[in-house]
């Protein structure tokens, strides 16, 4: 009887230290994401360390906004813009050309805002200032930082994108924050993307 | 001269012979033990071969005996990465500059995805085929992209074969590759240390100290990892020349690879193809230690989860919703 109670006794004692041990691993082995990252903020982690490595992108703007107290950058706009000046042809006379409709917007077709708030040219250009961006308060605009524009109405996601939840940043993670304006990803005349085939498709796993 | 030049070939063909492709560890050794019962031609590395086998030879002898990536000093390893250049110039004919780059300080990478904005575009799984110079003979993808119905939440029941036009209505998209766990499984089953964690958080393998045993891809819950079937087969014109040791280098026959966060990229600063190439802006990446980065904001303002969260794996991968 003695016995086996000593061997039970043993028994125990070893599954007790297999536990300890086991425990004590767990505890100084691993820590979490979470706790990583709380101990890392305690600390001042310098940000956009690797800016050095990094080539300055060119044909950016400094945006007119902050994000999470710092600055931002976008591409430019008005460089990509084939016949700006607008100016250039739109003076106080009225433009008179031949084809015009093949030489000028006639590719632009309009499909922004649903059912009976569909927009029109007017929401945004106006006929007296043609070189900028006009809101409906009057606010002139400039092409460069025409999210200003879209955000009056998309402000959720202007807020996402301030942020970094909406859109993305141009090739780097890190350096200057540069990160594509609206219009780069979203045609400002028809800005939902159009159904089309993937790119590719996957096979079955083994 | 012609005795010395005789031995040289001799000696090149037999390590030729027994570092060649369909040879293996087990077929080595017992080709070892027959060459030092013949007579001890081969010394071990370390001592004077060189005087014995031709350059080629030797690279591929001193490729076969280094140590595992984490044990060389910096020297071996930048001799091995130029060594593994010169192999890749003989074998594929490309000019590759390899990377040994560590980790930055201050640096834990971090991704996030958003499934109410992902249109299954795909775009993502050609570029990061693209860049990781994966076989294209067997299709090897390291995303995957399931299509699932609208209220539907296990991957399980998503459709990762679809290929017809998107956006399908009714139905949300969900990208899966490698997590990069902090506390991952596959690397406590791999019996050779071949595969760890790096600090700036990424599961990386040394692919030349791996032996194709596959623990690691059965231990794995989110299917991130893949097994090279066959030599992969990348046309000349399509191989990525800027190159990682534990990234996108060429990996040989019967190793396993996976998602590296494009090591070659994100320790250089830019963002992972995947990331780079997405139309929709559905994938975040950044630094996690920095608080005013993208996915720091994603993290604190979105709802987020992660895959199979009660598994305690901890994977630096969240899904959020707009």
């Amino acid at each position: 009887m003695k016995k086996k109670s000593a061997y039970i006794l043993t028994c125990l004692a070893l599954v007790f230290f297999i536990m300890l041990t086991y425990g004590c691993n767990e505890k100084s082995g691993h820590h979490s994401v979470a706790e990583t990252i709380k101990a890392a903020s305690t600390a001042h982690v310098p940000s956009q360390k690797l800016e050095a490595s990094i080539a300055t992108p060119e044909d950016i703007v400094l945006a007119k906004m902050e994000y999470q107290g710092g600055y931002f950058w976008v591409n430019k706009r008005k460089s990509k813009i084939s016949r700006f000046q607008c100016s250039n042809c739109h003076k106080d006379k009225k433009v008179q050309i031949r084809d015009a409709n093949q030489v000028a917007h006639g590719e632009i077709s309009l499909n922004h805002g649903e059912g009976n708030r569909q927009l029109s040219c007017d929401t945004c250009h106006k006929m007296d200032e043609r070189d900028y961006l006009v809101s409906e308060e009057g606010k002139k605009i400039d092409f460069d930082h025409s999210y200003q524009l879209c955000g009056i109405c998309h402000f959720r996601q202007k807020k996402d994108w301030i942020g970094g939840a909406h859109g993305k940043r141009v090739t780097y993670w890190a350096g200057k924050r540069v990160i594509k304006s609206c219009t780069e990803c979203h045609s400002p005349h028809s800005p939902r993307f159009s159904k089309r085939w993937p790119k590719t498709y996957s096979r079955p796993l083994e | 001269m012609s005795k010395q030049e005789n031995g040289h070939k001799e000696i090149d063909q037999f390590v030729e012979r027994i570092l060649s492709k369909k040879s293996n560890r087990r077929k080595f050794l017992k080709n070892t033990v027959q060459a030092a019962a013949v007579g001890g031609a081969i010394t071990m590395p370390g001592s004077a071969e060189a005087g014995l086998m031709g350059e080629n030879s030797l690279l591929k002898w001193k490729e076969f005996f280094k140590k595992n990536y984490r044990l060389m000093s910096q020297e071996e390893k930048d001799s091995t990465v130029s060594r593994l250049e010169q192999i890749a110039k003989e074998r594929y004919g490309v000019d590759v500059q390899m990377s040994n780059k560590g980790p930055e300080e201050h640096v834990l990478y971090g991704y996030a995805f958003n499934i109410s904005r992902c249109e299954g575009f795909m775009d993502c799984v050609s570029a990061c085929v693209k860049e990781n110079n994966l076989d294209r003979k067997s299709h090897t993808q390291y995303i995957r992209i399931f299509e699932l119905e609208h209220g539907q939440m296990s991957v399980e029941s998503g459709n990762g074969k679809f290929f017809h036009e998107v956006p399908e209505e009714g139905h949300f998209y969900m990208g899966v590759q490698c997590f990069h766990c902090e506390n991952a499984p596959c690397i406590k089953a791999c019996p050779t240390k071949a595969t760890w964690i790096e600090k700036d958080g990424i599961v990386v393998v040394d692919y030349d100290w791996c032996i194709g045993c596959r623990y690691c891809l059965a231990a794995c819950p989110y299917w991130g990892r893949r097994f090279n079937w066959e030599d992969p087969y990348i046309p000349k014109d399509e191989i990525t020349t800027k190159q990682h040791y534990l990234g996108n280098r060429i990996r040989p026959k019967g190793k396993m690879e996976k998602c590296t966060f494009c090591i070659q990229r994100s320790r250089e600063g830019k963002l992972t193809a995947c990331a780079d190439a997405c139309p929709t802006g559905s994938r975040v990446f950044g630094n996690l230690l920095d608080p005013e980065s993208e996915i720091r904001f994603v993290l604190k303002n979105k709802k987020v989860f992660r895959m199979k969260e009660e598994l305690h794996t901890d994977p630096k991968y969240w899904y959020f919703i707009d």
